[in-house]
């Protein structure tokens, strides 16, 4: 808005080619602009044609002609008076229609020149000789008078001025003297003069108005193009203020990130570094700073960060992680790190500079190495002694040795019970660490689960004994076959077996189920315990999860049978979970996916305990 | 399945305590004569002179563990024809396979229950050809 207001004010004309800008094309609006100068001169044009009419008037009065001056003079102001309404009018126009307007003129001007024409072609005739040449010099001041009026459209001063001349031409030839007659022969050719006067003054109005045209075009392009060049500048203003943001940001994360962070040149000499690698080497930032990094930071290795290694990487191009990364310490201890390298690349390809990132693992490894060594111990030196101490009271509780006395009897029993519980518990522990360091490996058969479930149950009965509880299932069940690890399977149904039993009313019943739903068999094992108390249900199946610590030395359990259960059917695409079983008790579930199924004959299942 | 009855078992075994335990198993539940071998360098000798019918080979044992002892038995021609047992706590499951395939019949896994020992023993004696 503010560039129209700028060219508006540039152009203060009462009138212009046209306020509404920018209308039509620069030739439209040249044209425009021409016009609009024949009807700023159109006033000044009435006004001579009205100076010049009075002084003519007064100069070469005559009585005799008084009713044809009073006659002209009608005529003239007539013509004026129209001229002047198609100026108000040609002010107040609506439309753009330049050619109608300059037709207008045109006419207007045609009829001014022919008031004139027709006034020397009357008055010439009858006045003397000195008035007749006043009136020729009249009629010529008034033709050349008619140029700067006219000459913005060269052929509306010609029409002007053909008005005047040829009448004029005619009765000087006609009704002067022989001087006259011989200035009537030299009228055509002021016509003419005259016209290629206005013609070329047109054409330079014409080059005028187009060369304001252009510049106003320019200066609107230009004022286009500085709001644009302002835009760009501070859309830049942004985005610098962006870039220092995130800089300021990065290097708030490289200040206080834990992990060390270094910058390397392409020739290795440390550029910058973070307090966490300060902390890591042991380094203050000015003692590495400048210094060869391979030299300083890594020991002199055939494998590992070496000078062969760096002049691969660089050219690779590539990140590199090393994850077993020997660095050494400013104090010269050796630790083991685990670094990432990312060349950065500029738009050439060239690698102007190497960030690596990485932190200390020497205790992590260390702990993992700790783990290993416990887990192997738990295996092998916890269950050496084990054996023997269980063995030994089995032996004794067997009978094979002879009888025992009653007491001695029930501490022995106590003694085995007691150690199978230590070998439960070392064994679950040994299994739920295999499984969660993912080093547990399953191996998968192809089973009939109806006869595993039998087989299973057998193998049950005299734990459930114990309890006096009964283990109940169908004798007709489907005919299934799953894909799975037969001995881990055994695994999760003794254990859920196991917990039901312990958990179920002395006399009871443990039911086990197994049903078909779509192309996935759901195993359920049924008690009438007490059920699962709400706070314990959401870690039912978290590690050393039990409801009630007391429950542990009531019951036996280590807690982590339903953690165990959980991963080892998950490892075989099933799940597990558990509800409420109407009128009491608790259903524990697990689902596997269905390899081909047979529904339930009449056949009893081999295995199926009463 | 073979019709001769188990019944001399050797057991190359270096915790004395294990070793008595699996000969009081083995003799008074299975009702077998067994030699016990407590040095796995002096096994082959040891084996060749008492003529099992069948061999149990603890897995780790110092000196020579059970999988090395395996292959020695292997490459002796008084031995190479021997079943084999393992008893081992850490049964690793890929090496297992390994020496399943090179001949053993089988592993039972410790701790084992002394009074299901023997039958375990003849279970797998069964499935000899």
């Amino acid at each position: 808005m503010s560039t129209q207001a700028a060219h508006t004010t540039a152009y203060p004309d009462e009138v212009v080619a046209t306020d509404r800008e920018p209308a039509g094309d620069p030739e439209h609006r040249v044209l425009a602009d021409r016009v609009a100068h024949l009807y700023r001169q159109s006033n000044l044009g009435i006004l001579l044609t009205l100076i010049v009419g009075v002084i003519v008037s007064v100069e070469l009065w005559v009585p005799a002609y008084r009713d044809v001056t009073i006659m002209w003079w009608l005529i003239t102001i007539s013509i004026s008076a129209a001229r002047y309404a198609l100026y108000r009018s040609y002010l107040q126009r609506a439309d753009t229609d330049e050619q109608k307007w300059l037709r207008w003129m045109a006419i207007g001007a045609l009829a001014a020149g022919v008031n004139w024409g027709i006034a020397g072609a009357v008055f010439f005739p009858s006045h003397s000789n000195n008035q007749q040449v006043l009136l020729a010099f009249i009629l010529a001041g008034l033709i050349s008078g008619g140029i700067p009026v006219f000459s913005s459209v060269w052929w509306t001063y010609a029409l002007y001025a053909a008005g005047i001349t040829l009448p004029f031409a005619y009765v000087l030839a006609a009704f002067g003297n022989h001087m006259f007659a011989q200035l009537a022969m030299l009228v055509p050719v002021f016509y003419v003069a005259n016209v290629a006067i206005a013609y070329r003054l047109d054409k330079v109005f014409s080059g005028g108005f187009k060369a304001r045209e252009d510049y106003t075009r320019i200066a609107r392009e230009q004022d286009a193009m500085n709001a644009q060049i302002e835009e760009q500048l501070q859309e830049l203003l942004n985005a610098r203020r962006e870039v220092e943001a995130s800089g300021r940001k990065l290097t708030l994360f490289a200040e206080r990130a834990p992990i060390a962070v270094l910058e390397f040149d392409p020739n290795a000499t440390v550029l910058e570094m973070n307090p966490a690698a300060e902390n890591l080497f042991g380094y203050a930032i000015g003692e590495l700073i400048g210094r060869n990094g391979l030299q300083m930071l890594f020991p002199v290795d055939e494998f590992g960060v070496n000078d062969s290694w760096w002049r691969d990487f660089v050219s690779g191009v590539r990140p590199a992680t090393l994850d077993r990364l020997r660095c050494v310490r400013r104090d010269g201890l050796e630790i083991m790190c685990e670094f990432t390298f990312t060349p950065l690349v500029n738009d050439e390809g060239d690698v102007i500079s190497i960030i690596a990132q990485g932190r200390d693992i020497t205790q992590e490894l260390e702990a993992e190495r700790l783990k290993k060594e416990f887990t192997s111990t738990l295996s092998h030196e916890l269950r050496t002694p084990l054996t023997s101490i269980i063995g030994s009271l089995q032996l004794i509780n067997s009978g094979v040795l002879g009888d025992l006395e009653k007491d001695v009897a029930e501490l022995t029993t106590i003694a085995e019970r007691n150690g199978q519980r230590l070998l439960d518990l070392i064994n679950d522990l040994l299994d739920i660490e295999k499984i969660e360091s993912g080093k547990f490996e399953l191996s998968p058969e192809i089973i009939s689960l109806d006869s595993l479930l039998g087989d299973t149950l057998v193998l049950n009965k005299s734990f459930a004994d114990r309890y006096n509880v009964r283990l109940a299932m169908d004798d007709r069940l489907p005919q299934v076959k799953v894909e799975a690890d037969p001995k881990r399977l055994v695994q999760v149904v003794t254990n859920l077996l196991s917990n039901a039993a312990k958990f179920s009313p002395e006399g009871g019943a443990v039911d086990v189920t197994l049903e078909l739903l779509g192309d996935r068999v759901r195993i359920s094992i049924h008690d009438r315990g007490p059920g699962i108390p709400q706070e314990f249900r959401s870690r039912i199946f978290s590690r050393f999860a039990q409801a009630d610590s007391t429950a542990t030395r009531q019951k036996g359990g280590t807690g982590l049978g339903l953690a165990i259960c959980k991963r080892l059917i998950e490892m075989m695409h099933g799940s597990i979970g558990f509800e409420n079983r109407p009128g009491g008790g608790t259903t524990f579930y697990f689902e596997l996916p269905v390899l081909e199924a047979k529904a339930a004959s009449a056949m009893p299942q081999q295995g199926a305990v009463q | 399945m073979t019709t001769k009855p188990l019944e001399r078992v050797c057991y190359v075994e270096d915790d004395e305590d294990i070793q008595r335990i699996v000969r009081m198993s083995l003799e008074r539940v299975g009702k077998m004569t067994v030699e016990i071998v407590g040095d796995p360098m002096v096994a082959v000798e040891a084996i060749i002179r008492f003529k099992p019918d069948l061999v149990m080979l603890d897995w780790m044992m110092p000196g020579m563990d059970g999988p090395t002892l395996f292959r020695k038995l292997k490459e002796e021609p008084q031995t190479k024809n021997l079943p084999v047992i393992f008893i081992t706590a850490k049964a690793a499951s890929a090496e297992l396979a390994e020496l399943r395939s090179l001949g053993a019949l089988g592993a039972i896994s410790k701790p084992f229950a002394p009074k299901d020992l023997p039958d375990q023993l003849r279970a797998l004696w069964n499935t000899l050809p």
